[in-house]
């Protein structure tokens, strides 16, 4: 992924370079921004079913990549030992039951969108979609990743005790059924956590030679252009369906 | 199958800017673009739309892209009238249409050929400085003509003899077309009804040179230069352009090269009227009793929101009612006449004009207006390739019909004519 983007990165400094103009213009520029990365206006105002499945896409695979980020960063910590306030909160305090409500909303709200996602793509069928392998492989890819994560945290549950389990309340329909004894555990939980940490990051190296490049990009070029756009103050229509051609679907 | 040379990838990619380039793959590929286009409706091919030209453009600057697909890309990046629909509804705001035409300059100067036609059309201009191939000296002879035949209330001054507080920019086709010298004529009508003292720049009135920019001709910063410093040298600092094309130039194209003077002002007239209107100095009386719907240029609108100003003019004369077409404003579906498109492929354009007069007929109204002169000859294409029964007017001859009615399109084309050598 690195490399990838490393070389996209020399290739974009072959282009003009720009100066932006920002005095007196940053705080519009980041409403906009902020209501077009993270509300995603435009969307909504084009369809709100698309809105729907895009947010919860967004929201979803966003805040679990922060939360694997997060974890990243302290279970590091904790194993050499390092005794910092937040990560003894979040791995063996109270936050330890706001990870696991986190990671099982934000999870949800991923397999809801990619499952939104996957009826449009398959049924609904909109004229203007492209709908090539790539794009279905990706679809399943993420579906897997989702589920291979509920899976891990499933066999994580079986360590911990019930009143700490309730709080994954989508990991718990996860859990293998019967007792296992905890060497057995252990393997199956090295097993999962290597499938969902190696396909994580399969989807890192692959996302620069897939549409996901947008997920970095548009972000981008929103924040890029919002600072001109700022000046042009209706370029940004929330009735936009009302006009949409006739006899076109809406999807 | 191989794609285009790395040195070629170069050079095109070194005429973009670094945005832009980040543009190429910022598109989710979400095909909003291809809904709306009002070309791809004509023609539904993915390489048409922007979705399909931006992946185009991102192989051309890659250097992936096959002899076969050049062509196809190259062809599609023209057949585009750069109305900047696209813009309006791409969710990532994708600045698509200064991306054509930054696109079209960059392959131009990477020594990829365009159109015949439009070239042909650049070099005209360069050389006569209008588009029309003219000698300068007749393009202030619309002034004369009109005085002499009564159409204004006083002689028009030119700024070298008189320079005034605003300068009125006829433009090459108001000055030059004699089926559109009428628009010059009542635009400077309407100025002297309300009072406004203006002059014009008569054979020193020099092209906007516009379509070099929508052509993708480098020579457009340079020349637009020599003009910013040509309105400098007479002390210019407020124009009123009656052409969208001259006002896109003008505003958007100067504008974003930094070109103008701190407090340099280009007006529409359609703000100006507007304005005048609002003050009480054009108080439109006489009854007009149509029933119109209005088309935005994309100039004006989309590029330049303005959008208001000219409704509400149509509002003030009376006796007039406005229906809208299910497409306006930010989503006014173009006639096809800008970006050079009707200049290289003119039965696009008429197929695009035929659908836009089809869906103005659909509204029960009478008449399409709309104040820009290329626009009203784009429709009037359509209707004649669906022999409509619908009027194409300019915006000006309502205000005149209710202001004036002895300065009509028709009698200035008409008196116009009879000086025209046979």
């Amino acid at each position: 992924m690195d490399y990838r983007l490393y070389r996209k990165w020399r290739s974009w400094g072959r282009g003009v370079k720009e100066k932006l103009n920002l005095t007196g213009r940053r705080s519009r520029a980041v409403r906009i921004w902020f209501a077009e990365v993270f509300l995603q206006r435009q969307l909504f105002g084009l369809s709100s079913f698309r809105w729907l499945i895009h947010l919860l896409i967004f929201w979803g695979f966003a805040a679990l990549l922060f939360l694997s980020l997060a974890l990243f960063v302290f279970k590091p910590l904790d194993l050499l030992g390092i005794d910092w306030g937040l990560s003894r909160f979040f791995l063996k305090g109270a936050g330890h039951l706001f990870i696991k409500i986190w990671g099982d909303v934000f999870g949800l709200m991923l397999l809801l969108g990619l499952a939104a996602a996957g009826i449009r793509r398959l049924f609904f069928r909109p004229a203007q979609q492209v709908n090539d392998q790539l794009d279905v492989f990706l679809l399943v890819y993420l579906v897997w990743m989702t589920l291979s994560g509920f899976g891990l945290e499933g066999l994580r549950l079986m360590q911990v005790p019930q009143e700490v389990a309730r709080y994954s309340f989508v990991g718990q329909f996860f859990m293998p059924a019967g007792a296992y004894a905890p060497a057995e555990l252990t393997w199956w939980l090295t097993v999962c956590w290597s499938i969902h940490a190696f396909t994580g990051a399969a989807l890192l190296f692959y996302l620069p030679h897939s549409k996901l490049m947008h997920s970095i990009l548009s972000p981008l070029v929103i924040g890029l252009n919002a600072i001109e756009e700022q000046e042009r103050k209706d370029l940004y229509w929330p009735e936009i369906a009302k006009h949409r051609p006739t006899g076109l679907p809406r999807a | 199958m191989a794609g285009n040379s790395k040195a070629q990838a170069d050079r095109i990619a070194q005429g973009l800017t670094w945005r832009q380039l980040v543009e190429l793959e910022a598109c989710t590929r979400c095909g909003e673009c291809q809904v709306w286009c009002p070309v791809y409706a004509q023609d539904k091919r993915e390489a048409l739309c922007a979705r399909g030209k931006l992946e185009a453009l991102r192989r051309m600057v890659d250097g992936t892209m096959p002899e076969q697909g050049q062509t196809e890309f190259l062809n599609s990046l023209y057949e585009c009238s750069a109305c900047g629909q696209c813009h309006v509804v791409c969710p990532v705001r994708i600045n698509t249409p200064t991306l054509w035409e930054q696109a079209r300059q960059s392959l131009a100067k990477a020594g990829i050929r365009q159109p015949e036609s439009q070239l042909k059309l650049l070099s005209v201009i360069k050389e006569f400085d209008n588009s029309y191939g003219k000698p300068q000296e007749k393009r202030g002879r619309w002034a004369e003509l009109a005085w002499e035949e009564g159409f204004l209330l006083k002689p028009l001054t030119l700024w070298r003899d008189k320079p005034s507080s605003f300068l009125y920019f006829a433009g090459c086709t108001a000055s030059f077309d004699p089926a559109m010298q009428a628009v010059a004529v009542q635009s400077a009508r309407l100025l002297q009804e309300a009072g406004v003292e203006f002059s014009i720049l008569g054979e020193e009135e020099p092209c906007c040179v516009g379509k070099l920019r929508r052509m993708g001709d480098g020579a457009f910063p340079e020349e637009a230069r020599k003009r910013v410093a040509q309105f400098e040298n007479l002390g210019i600092r407020e124009i009123i352009v009656s052409c969208a094309g001259c006002y896109k130039g003008l505003n958007s194209d100067y504008t974003g090269l930094r070109l103008w003077p701190e407090g340099q002002r280009i007006i529409h007239l359609t703000q100006m009227i507007e304005r005048l209107i609002l003050d009480g100095c054009l108080s439109p009386r006489f009854e007009v009793p149509i029933k119109v719907t209005y088309h935005d240029p994309c100039h004006l609108g989309r590029h330049n929101q303005i959008y208001d100003e000219p409704r509400r003019i149509l509002g003030a004369i009376p006796g007039l009612k406005l229906v809208e077409m299910p497409r306006h404003r930010e989503f006014s579906s173009c006639c096809g006449m800008g970006g050079g498109l009707n200049v290289a492929f003119r039965e696009l354009q008429y197929k695009m004009s035929a659908s836009r007069i089809r869906e103005a007929e659909a509204t029960g109204a009478e008449a399409v207006v709309t104040p820009c002169q290329t626009c009203y000859k784009g429709l009037l294409n359509g209707v004649e390739q669906t022999s409509s029964r619908m009027q194409v007017l300019h915006l000006n001859e309502l205000l005149i019909r209710s202001l004036c009615p002895e300065a009509t399109g028709a009698r200035i084309t008409e008196a116009f004519a009879r000086h025209i050598p046979s």
